[in-house]
């Protein structure tokens, strides 16, 4: 956990640039909406297991990145990556030791906050989102969460 | 360093507070900028070349498997291909044949009202990249961008009718936004009748809705909703979708007509891109040019009256007899010269004086 954070530069970069891609991956429509919020979840994992090297930054350049290419206004997912990434570095050492139970419910709680972030700017700048569909990807992000944090622990813990 | 040394420390959660609100007042400050400003266009022009690489990548599994299955595909299917396509173009082109007249006359006839307005100039073909930007937005990616000459606010139809327009032009891609967004609205008429209405997007790309018609308006399920060219962004008269459903309950005011879009909004890879004719353009043809076409007007009415009947003929006739009428109706507004003025109103009473004479043949 408290090693270089050198070696973590590959893993961080390699799953941000996969989750980057599972975002835009076209899906059918129906699946569409159902699609959890990789990247958000990646950024999470980053924020939780090692802040140092994977913390705000990886959080506001990711949200730019994302604000660029879904052509939203700039620096509304980097807004709410910042402030997510921010809450669950506070939360991390809590995170670490709670039952798996408990972990997939806090992220739940972390993702319902990151589209509330999102559903508020969409409001704020003049483009709201009105179907109910956007709440569930913190649904299908919350349940895919075990899967996805053992197997991004596997690629950097030996 | 020391502050990261011991992460349980109440430095470790200051500093943690304290870089949480920089980036977030950044994230806010660029949110206000972008909004209020819109002076982030350069930028996000850049960035969007640096996305785009991502975003290829995505799509071109898809891409490379198009290319595959029509590498390997057999020689009787190019074949039954090729003669399909030839007996469309033939069908195609024969309509087009009634089309160049109609839209001659309909040239003439704005002519003479002075109002040349949202006829399409020119267009681009553009392919759309196949990513998801948004599921809860209707909207996609194209490759093409400000290098090709796209602008925001661009008409873009699709083969079966208007697709959307354009809401973002990097400098190698744009975006998008379909008629069917929840936020899009589209000035439309109704064929049968030509009444106007507004048909606005609902978030399925399956169904748009006309909601600003009262209950006692004039449409029925199967008519074609067309659009207006009011507002000036779409050309008048593509086809925008088929009424699929009129609901009139007597307790409301508007009537619910539900509409079924025509261009294949789920689906489409080819969109086209188009300019419209500017009303005020300036004639691209000198004086002399344009005496010598005034001159050939009435012979080419006269052409047109005699030999209606020859269909090889009739189209060349149109064709010399459409070339002045824009020119006769932007002259007004772009009389640069006494000579020029004087000899564009030569044309335009010899155009005004032909087109009686093409007006009474059918």
């Amino acid at each position: 956990m408290m090693r270089d954070n050198r070696s973590k530069a590959l893993p961080i970069t390699i799953s941000t640039l996969i989750a980057l891609g599972l975002t835009i991956f076209p899906l059918p429509d129906v699946l569409d909406a159902l699609r959890p919020d990789f990247l958000v979840l990646v950024v999470l994992y980053w924020a939780i297991v090692s802040p140092q090297s994977g913390g705000l930054a990886l959080a506001f350049m990711t949200g730019l990145a994302l604000d660029v290419i879904q052509g939203v206004v700039l620096g509304q997912h980097a807004l709410a990556l910042v402030l997510v990434a921010a809450w669950a570095t506070n939360l991390r050492l809590r995170l670490r030791v709670f039952p798996l139970l408990h972990q997939t419910l806090s992220i739940f709680a972390l993702l319902a906050g990151y589209q509330f972030i999102l559903f508020w700017v969409d409001g704020a700048t003049g483009n709201p989102v009105t179907s109910f569909g956007r709440w569930l990807a913190p649904l299908t992000g919350a349940l895919i969460w075990p899967v996805l944090a053992g197997a991004l622990s596997s690629s950097h813990e030996r | 360093m020391a502050l990261f040394r011991s992460p349980d420390t109440s430095g470790r959660v200051t500093a943690l507070l304290l870089r949480t609100v920089l980036y977030s007042l950044l994230a806010l400050g660029l949110i206000i900028v972008d909004k209020r400003y819109d002076q982030l266009g350069k930028i996000r022009q850049y960035l969007s070349i640096v996305a785009y690489p991502i975003q290829v990548a995505v799509a071109s599994p898809f891409q490379g498997w198009a290319w595959f299955r029509e590498s390997v595909t057999t020689r009787d299917t190019l074949r039954a291909d090729n003669a399909r396509l030839a007996q469309d173009l033939r069908v195609a082109q024969f309509k087009l044949q009634r089309y160049e007249a109609l839209e001659a006359e309909n040239m003439r006839l704005r002519a003479l009202r002075e109002n040349t307005a949202g006829v399409t100039s020119r267009f681009v073909i553009g392919r759309v990249v196949q990513v998801d930007l948004d599921a809860f937005r209707e909207r996609v990616l194209v490759d093409k961008g400000a290098r090709d000459g796209l602008f925001v606010g661009q008409a873009v139809l699709d083969a079966g009718g208007v697709f959307g327009q354009v809401t973002r032009v990097g400098a190698l891609n744009s975006e998008v936004i379909l008629i069917s967004d929840s936020t899009h609205a589209i000035p439309v008429q109704v064929n049968r009748n030509g009444l106007r209405t507004v048909a606005v997007g609902t978030g399925d790309s399956a169904m748009l809705k006309l909601p600003y018609l009262s209950t006692s308006s004039d449409i029925a399920k199967g008519d074609l909703v067309v659009t207006s060219g009011l507002g000036g962004g779409f050309p008048p008269g593509y086809p925008v979708g088929i009424v699929t459903e009129v609901k009139r309950d007597p307790a409301q005011s508007l009537a619910d007509v539900t509409v079924k879009p025509a261009a294949a909004l789920d689906r489409a890879r080819e969109l086209l891109f188009v300019w419209l004719k500017e009303p005020s353009a300036p004639p691209p043809a000198s004086a002399q040019p344009s005496a010598a076409v005034a001159a050939n007007a009435p012979a080419a009415a006269a052409a047109l009256a005699s030999k209606a009947k020859s269909k090889a003929t009739a189209p060349a006739a149109t064709k010399q007899a459409r070339a002045p009428s824009p020119e006769t109706a932007a002259s007004p507004a772009t009389a640069g010269s006494p000579a020029s003025a004087a000899s564009a109103e030569s044309a335009a009473s010899a155009a005004s004086a032909a087109s009686p004479a093409t007006g009474d043949h059918p």
